[in-house]
């Protein structure tokens, strides 16, 4: 065989070759993403990060990582203690249910706001969105998986 | 460098990026490195193809090409940013081999400039190229808070309607399809843009209205749908996917900015019943077009028996099958598919809306697999980064920026294979044009901006006034 059309043989598997060495590569690196994501411990369904709060507890910029109960009010049995004078000492609740969250109001003196709209009974709470309890705010956030 | 208040007012610049520490990407440095010597061995295969020499000459268009995306590398290491470190080779490889596809073509199929100094199809394409990868490289890095983007919604949606309006009225008829907007010297495809600002509204939309649209249900005898109001844009939407087809002509914008709809009005409720109504509308409006309109009609019939007129109108999609019979499993070898067929290229466009068939006959099955790969991995990236976004805004945008890219992928793709009726959109980052590149750039640059988990939290999302708040405060 003529060794030039070899020549051509040869580079043209090659790159075939590379392609595809590049894509396992590549796959590769994917599935130690995803094997890594999934080793993180304690997959959360979620967080509320303190956005503000005039009277520092919780302080301003801490994280909570939430689980399905997450109750909230200014008594220490709560399980995010908000020590704020407008807060009730039970004043709020946040369940996961399926797939999504829900704050429900404890019957709080001040009333418990997301986005700004008073809470009535339960209602929906999408990841992004804001809850107030007195003058504390907190954002309900998906939790860190990377 | 929490100390900010001791700082010189001389950092402008690094105070306007926030702080800047490098930050090494070895994923990404290896990753270019095995794409860069891929696309190497590929320039040497097509010039030993075609010419049977190859000199340091031959690879100028492509060594100007790895050079950028070296800077854009080392750029986003300067800045230091944790953004994703697959997307830049994945894409870069896909630009690469549209870079030789695209030299290795005619050249006078676009020209720019005359005489001496003009510049045929592989140059412009290479510059679009390094355009497009400046473009993705500086949202990537410069990007880091999306309230420009989230506040403004409607905002965009209006210019979105606007862009689309204009090129309804002044818009130029290139092939009896009026896709295309001049403006003096500078012409481009709207509808490529509008797809982005499509999934910004989109996003922006679907994550204000998301706990309403689960939660609440209006009943129509066995379905349970969102509450009716919240249909209105999805009825919006479809009227705007039959004007775009009836007015434009345009069945590719039009079919992917509707199943971009879906998926995203699917992936942000999760309610089947959204998919099945919107696909019941979409039968419908098809066979209604398909009936009402000829260049519908004729499209579907091209596709059913397209050797039926193999000459006249079957004459792309038989050349193009032909062109995928002929390359095999491992294809004839770049370079070295069939030349023009009596002074016609065989497949027309082919640069433009048939890239794919050109690379599967000299690349093969083989090849065309490697290539579908590496949009599956873009698509795998955008779906990732939505899953890690910390709101659902940030999770629906990346996820449609990411489908916005694989459906347009998908449909071209099952066009040129004749497994849909074919419609004139591009294959993203490998099809020439600079509308679709730098549109696909800013794709891109946004998901790699998005995927870099905030140094700046987004901020509260706005209250609804006037209509909507009377909307949400339940009975419409």
């Amino acid at each position: 065989m003529d060794p030039f059309l070899l020549v051509i043989w040869v580079v043209r598997l090659l790159f075939l070759g590379l392609l595809y060495l590049f894509l396992a590569r590549v796959v590769g690196s994917l599935l130690r993403d995803l094997r890594a994501a999934a080793r993180e411990p304690g997959a959360s369904p979620g967080r509320l990060v303190v956005v503000e709060s005039p009277a520092g507890e919780p302080e301003a910029g801490r994280s909570f990582d939430l689980d399905a109960i997450t109750t909230l009010g200014r008594d220490v049995n709560n399980a995010i203690v908000v020590d704020d004078p407008f807060a009730s000492s039970e004043h709020a609740v946040l369940t996961f249910r399926g797939r999504s969250w829900y704050v429900e109001d404890l019957g709080s003196t001040n009333g418990t706001f997301v986005n700004g709209r008073a809470v009535a009974s339960v209602s929906p709470l999408g990841f992004g969105d804001e809850v107030s309890i007195g003058q504390v705010r907190l954002r309900l956030e998906r939790a860190r998986s990377s | 460098m929490t100390g900010a208040s001791g700082r010189a007012p001389a950092f402008v610049l690094p105070r306007i990026l926030g702080p800047i520490r490098p930050r090494p990407r070895w994923i990404e440095s290896r990753l270019l490195a095995l794409a860069a010597v891929a696309l190497l061995v590929g320039s040497l295969s097509l010039r030993l193809g075609t010419t049977g020499e190859f000199g340091l000459a031959d690879a100028r268009g492509l060594g100007i090409y790895l050079a950028a995306l070296v800077l854009a590398h080392v750029a986003q290491v300067l800045a230091g940013r944790r953004s994703d470190q697959v997307l830049l080779p994945v894409v870069g490889l896909l630009g690469g081999i549209s870079l030789l596809l695209m030299e290795r073509l005619p050249q006078d199929l676009v020209t720019l400039g005359e005489g001496e100094g003009a510049l045929g199809l592989g140059d412009v394409q290479l510059i679009w190229l390094v355009l497009a990868i400046g473009v993705a490289t500086t949202l990537a890095i410069v990007v880091r808070s999306d309230a420009w983007l989230r506040r403004y919604k409607y905002t965009w949606a209006a210019v979105g309607i606007a862009l689309l309006l204009l090129t309804f009225i002044f818009g130029a008829d290139v092939a009896g399809q009026r896709l295309t907007l001049r403006l003096g010297p500078i012409s481009g495809q709207p509808s490529e843009l509008l797809k982005v600002i499509l999934v910004v509204f989109l996003a922006g939309y679907l994550s204000e209205n998301r706990p309403l649209l689960i939660e609440q249900d209006t009943r129509i005898g066995p379905l349970r749908l969102p509450p009716l109001p919240y249909l209105a844009p999805m009825l919006a939407m479809w009227a705007i996917a039959l004007g775009i087809v009836v007015v434009q002509r345009d069945l590719g914008a039009a079919l992917l900015f509707y199943a971009v709809f879906l998926a995203l009005a699917y992936a942000a409720t999760g309610r089947l019943s959204l998919v099945i109504i919107g696909l019941i509308l979409f039968f419908a409006g098809s066979a209604l077009m398909a009936n009402l309109f000829e260049h519908v009609g004729q499209r579907v019939e091209i596709w059913l028996d397209p050797f039926a007129d193999p000459l006249g109108s079957g004459y792309q999609i038989v050349q193009s099958l032909h062109a995928f019979a002929r390359g095999g499993l491992i294809g004839t070898g770049l370079g070295k598919g069939l030349p023009m067929v009596g002074g016609r290229l065989p497949i027309p466009e082919v640069h433009t809306d048939f890239p794919l068939a050109a690379l599967g006959e000299e690349l093969g099955l083989v090849g065309v697999i490697a290539i579908l790969g590496l949009y599956f991995v873009v698509i795998q990236r955008g779906l990732r980064i939505g899953a890690a976004a910390a709101d659902d805004f940030r999770a629906i945008l990346a996820t449609g920026l990411a489908l916005v890219v694989g459906v347009q992928a998908f449909i071209i793709a099952a066009g040129n294979l004749k497994v849909l009726p074919l419609t004139g959109v591009t294959l993203p980052f490998v099809s020439y044009g600079g509308s679709s590149l730098l549109a696909n750039a800013v794709v891109v640059g946004l998901l790699l901006a998005l995927s870099d988990r905030g140094v700046e939290p987004p901020p509260p999302p706005s209250e609804a006034t006037g209509w909507r708040r009377r909307l949400r405060r339940g009975t419409p």
